[in-house]
């Protein structure tokens, strides 16, 4: 499916169609920096132990830390991690958009703040900063009916995709 | 995206990789996280000592949404976390957490507040409880006197004697 066609077979997400409680429901503020110290740590651990140790790192993330979203998705409610996307990024003031259907749903970052904060605090960021998103959701999607498929559009902007595997 | 919100928990899954590989490998990941906070840090607290590090942490506590009381004498900076939102959320967390999370804080701020010529005394109290107490003194002595009184003092790689 093309999508071009997302806006007229779509429902896009909106505060009241998600509503289901989260595991991590963070509130109060935002403290940004600690994207620059997610950057630091790829650097340090890739430099020292190599890419494969990272990705091993994220895909823990994925399965243990969170699980309760893996859980859902094996289920096939993958409109808690939709719910995950919206709260999260509405928190760090992103320029995203979902859209959503009972087959898949489509999360578009037009402007990712973690990766331009670290571009601002550090300069360069680690080639690698994305892998946090797309090893993480590889992870969560491992052994559920499902697939996350993160495809990065340029800097600060990615396509994130969950549908049934085919 | 990892979201911020969740660093802390992606940071246990680190420490976790780095224990098993042994004290040195976590204690050099430590000095690297010093090493970046000292980005944010190391000019204002060499240009204005305990007055830089009041600002700092006043800042970290509403950034962080820290539950900590600030106090700031002619001696001292004295931090007491009340509730410690970092350990809060790895304690409640779908991984396990990390036993000995707490000991990264000391290890960061350690070498940075050596490097600035002040005197750190941690008082991590227990590492089940998100609460601490940490004293930086600009005299040595004192620093060494209030040693005596903490529950579960930390120390931190190459901390000076």
């Amino acid at each position: 499916m093309k999508p071009i066609l997302l806006e007229n077979l779509y429902i896009k997400v909106n505060k009241n169609n998600l509503d289901q409680k989260l595991r991590y429901n963070d509130g109060g503020n935002v403290h940004m920096d600690f994207h620059g110290a997610t950057n630091t740590t790829i650097e340090f651990i890739i430099n020292k132990y190599g890419i494969d140790t990272m990705n091993d790192i994220f895909k823990k993330v994925g399965n243990d830390v969170y699980k309760d979203i893996k859980d859902h998705i094996k289920k096939g409610n993958i409109k808690m991690l939709a719910k995950h996307w919206q709260h999260f990024f509405d928190r760090e003031n992103a320029d995203y958009n979902i859209s959503i259907n009972d087959e898949e749903i489509i999360l578009t970052v037009n402007r990712c703040t973690a990766y331009e904060h670290v571009r601002k605090l550090v300069g360069n960021v680690s080639p690698n900063f994305c892998d946090q998103t797309i090893k993480t959701n590889e992870a969560l999607a491992e052994d559920t009916p499902y697939e996350i498929k993160t495809e990065i559009l340029g800097e600060a902007a990615c396509r994130q995709t969950i549908r049934k595997r085919a | 995206m990892i979201p911020s919100d969740h660093f802390t928990r992606f940071y246990n899954e680190v420490f976790k990789f780095l224990e098993d590989q042994g004290e040195e490998h976590l204690e050099a990941y430590w000095l690297e996280i010093s090493k970046n906070q000292e980005k944010h840090t190391l000019k204002l607290f060499k240009e204005k000592g305990l007055k830089g590090m009041y600002e700092y942490w006043d800042h970290i506590r509403i950034e962080e949404n820290c539950d900590m009381d600030l106090k700031l004498d002619d001696e001292k900076l004295e931090l007491r976390m009340n509730v410690c939102p970092s350990l809060s959320k790895v304690l409640d967390n779908d991984a396990e957490p990390m036993k000995r999370y707490c000991d990264h804080c000391a290890g960061w701020i350690g070498p940075l507040i050596d490097k600035v010529d002040h005197h750190l005394v941690y008082d991590v109290i227990d590492r089940n409880k998100p609460q601490c107490v940490v004293k930086i003194f600009k005299d040595k002595e004192k620093a060494i006197e209030e040693e005596k009184n903490a529950k579960l003092l930390m120390g931190w790689p190459k901390k000076k004697k």
